[in-house]
């Protein structure tokens, strides 16, 4: 009987214990302390100043097909900007067909955000937009956005066509595309079709500075029936 | 240029030369060299510990002499340290260049040391590496201590002169290894001169012959000098046996095939002119026409009444022996220039007092004076843009290797993301980069306590565990597969033509645009 009544006493102590060991174990715990490997010491890396003019991936871009009768559609149109004034070379050297990427065939606007706007002077059913920015040089330009619209204010009908602003940046929503690395074959993007008259592409400086640059804007397309 | 006027004419450049060294140290983004010296630095600063590298990073003396500087802004530990604080110590010997070339004022005279200075002070290569936690610049203040003390020895030959010249020679041992180089030079350029003394004296002078029992008390103060920091001050021993060793290993590096091979006029080029793409043309070339003009004075005999014998051949052998070998060198970087280009701007200098000696009217020197004016504009410009406009960029002939500024938006980055870490600064972070594309990450993420770094992603374990992995370009090909869809990737320049990339596991990117919002 004595034991019977020493054991019920016991239970709520070893009940109280029980609840309280995860607790006491968990006090009795240190931190972990993770032994990372730390960095090793070397002398100074080469001096890279060549000029850009290899594919970074080590591939050329494959075949991208495209409707028949798909024609160049852009050269020589006319291109406005959110720079009217820019900082080195002319608006025009957007859509004048040459792609070198030497100083004299590049237009650079103002730094942050800054757009580029072709006027394809008709609507057209959109199949390949190839973008240069500047390829003398391996670089990224920041919070690409590509868009059309029949809208030359992009106010109405706005249909996004590539966006690698990933964080927002420049408000026109977050993107799913990766940033890349400039190259001489240019960017080829797939307008997938859509109908448009005007195509705006925006950019917010690059790796290398704050400003933004283009050597060339390709659109192909057929004329929208 | 009489007494008064020199000393409050020099001092103002000197003063100028320090506001112009000193004012925003704190504007480039540390370069790799500088990292990898401020990392070790860190470990000497919070541990004591600091062993003589025989392969690489050069001498002990820029960590011992930091030490005071850290001390004297209460800083203790890597994490304290930061950028102004370190590049303070070069800053000060560039300028403090200045005062020890008044060692040759006696020879040289006022006029010449002036404009030497004022060249000094300006010149853009001076200010750019005066600027930049390496060795170079306390390595130039050793040489030209070295080569004032022995001026000073030919002058006056005492003990005093003597143990000050071994003094500098053994702190210049204690900083470079390219000091034997500078040794031979100076030697050889010693002798040349008191050869030439008495063949074809300048001036009616004696220049003194280092005796026996002198030139062994400098060797004798200038191995003691080098043994104390070399020895880690007396706790590593091996640490002179490597000084000797590292010799051997210096001098394979100068001579094969490697990423620093480049032709011999390659210093001279970049000294006399170089322009890149849109940007402005650089050109230390004033400094360098004025120099020959020195080089010509130190070969006309000076026939003056009590005349001092003047350093010019002295200088004049130095710069031509220092300049042939360091031009000869397959290896090179733009800052060991300096060591050689000193002495162009000391015969720069001794080139204008010449110039205002020779021409014979007032006018004809205001002309002078003009035209020189409109020189040292041009150079101050030149100095200014290197230094506050074109700090990285590569148009900026001195910019080698340099850290895009652009690197510095992924440290701020990788701040914000551990901002909204649970862990904050303790966060994970795997770094998966070849070792030239390492740097400067370690002194950027100095204050991170969980960075682990390695160049083989398959020694770093699970790589989804780290809400930060920062690749190079190569590894990020490898690892793509394994990093797409679960990681936002985000490119960011660490020099030209070398990207890393910031990936950011989704959870934490969500969270970040979250609070971003």
């Amino acid at each position: 009987m004595k034991k019977a009544i020493v054991y019920a006493a016991l239970l709520p102590l070893a009940i109280l214990c029980a609840l309280a060991a995860p607790q006491s174990q968990e006090q009795n715990k240190v931190e972990l302390k993770l032994q990372l490997p730390k960095p090793m010491f070397i002398g100074t890396p080469r001096n890279i100043k060549s000029p850009n003019l290899e594919v970074i991936s080590g591939k050329p871009r494959g075949p991208f097909f495209v409707p028949q009768g798909t024609k160049l559609v852009s050269l020589k149109k006319p291109v406005t900007s959110s720079d009217m004034q820019p900082v080195i070379g002319e608006l025009s050297f957007v859509t004048d067909g040459e792609k070198s990427g030497e100083d004299g065939y590049f237009v650079e606007l103002g730094p942050g955000k800054q757009w580029v706007q072709v006027d394809l002077q008709g609507e057209y059913n959109l199949n390949a937009i190839l973008v240069w920015h500047y390829h003398s040089q391996a670089r990224v330009y920041r919070d690409v956005v590509v868009q059309a619209s029949n809208d030359k204010d992009f106010i109405k009908g706005v249909t996004t066509i590539f966006n690698n602003d990933h964080d927002n940046a420049i408000g026109l929503g977050i993107g799913k595309d990766k940033e890349y690395i400039e190259t001489n074959e240019g960017r080829l993007i797939d307008p997938k079709g859509i109908k448009a008259r005007f195509i705006r592409l925006y950019s917010n400086g690059n790796t290398s500075n704050d400003m933004n640059h283009y050597v060339e804007v390709e659109v192909y397309g057929t004329p929208a029936k | 240029m009489n007494k008064a006027a020199f000393r409050a004419l020099f001092f103002i450049v000197f003063i100028g030369a320090i506001l112009f060294r000193l004012s925003g140290l704190d504007l480039r983004p540390m370069h790799h060299d500088e990292a990898n010296q401020a990392v070790k630095f860190g470990t000497l600063l919070e541990k004591g510990e600091y062993r003589y590298d025989k392969a690489d990073h050069h001498g002990p003396s820029l960590y011992y002499l930091t030490l005071p500087v850290a001390w004297a802004f209460s800083k203790t530990s890597l994490v304290s340290l930061d950028e102004v604080t370190l590049r303070l110590l070069p800053a000060l010997f560039g300028a403090a260049i200045l005062l020890l070339l008044l060692l040759l004022v006696k020879g040289m005279g006022r006029t010449a040391v002036f404009f030497a200075g004022l060249l000094a002070a300006i010149s853009p290569a001076m200010v750019y590496y005066s600027r930049f936690y390496i060795q170079e610049m306390l390595f130039v203040f050793f040489v030209l201590g070295l080569l004032g003390s022995l001026w000073r020895y030919l002058l006056y030959p005492s003990a005093r002169w003597a143990l000050t010249a071994g003094l500098f020679a053994g702190m210049m041992y204690a900083t470079k290894e390219t000091s034997v180089i500078i040794f031979a030079a100076a030697g050889l350029a010693l002798i040349l001169t008191i050869v030439f003394q008495k063949v074809r004296p300048q001036t009616p002078y004696h220049l003194a012959v280092p005796g026996f029992t002198y030139f062994f008390l400098g060797l004798v103060a200038a191995l003691l000098t080098a043994i104390a920091f070399f020895t880690s001050f007396f706790k590593n021993p091996e640490g002179i046996w490597d000084s000797i060793t590292a010799l051997k290993i210096y001098f394979e590096k100068s001579g094969a095939a490697g990423i620093h091979i480049q032709p011999w006029p390659y210093y001279l080029k970049l000294l006399a002119y170089s322009k890149s793409g849109a940007g402005p043309l650089w050109t230390e070339g004033l400094i360098l026409v004025l120099a020959l003009i020195g080089m010509i004075s130190a070969f006309v005999p000076r026939r003056q009444k009590g005349a001092m014998p003047s350093p010019a051949r002295f200088i004049f052998f130095y710069t031509l022996l220092s300049t042939a070998a360091f031009s000869i060198i397959p290896y090179k970087t733009p800052w060991n220039l300096l060591s050689f280009f000193m002495g162009w701007v000391i015969l720069a200098g001794i080139g204008v007092g010449f110039l205002l000696d020779i021409v014979p009217k007032i006018y004809f020197k205001v002309l002078v004076l003009l035209v020189l004016a409109a020189g040292l504009y041009h150079l101050g410009l030149e100095s200014y843009r290197a230094n506050f406009r074109f700090y990285a960029d590569p148009a900026n002939p001195y910019v080698y290797a340099q850290t895009s500024t652009d690197f510095l938006k992924l440290v701020r980055r990788v701040d914000d993301l551990a901002a909204v870490h649970p862990d904050e600064k303790n966060m994970l972070i795997k770094v998966v980069c070849g070792l030239y594309e390492t740097w400067p990450l370690p002194w950027y993420l100095r204050s991170f306590e969980n960075v682990g770094y390695w160049q083989d992603p398959n020694q770093a374990g699970p790589l989804a565990e780290a809400p930060v992995i920062i690749t190079d370009q190569e590894q990020d090909a490898r690892l793509q597969p394994l990093l797409r869809d679960k990681f936002q990737s985000e490119y960011y320049s660490l020099r030209p033509g070398v990207f890393l990339l910031l990936h950011i596991r989704q959870d934490l990117w969500e969270q970040y645009l979250k609070e971003k919002k």
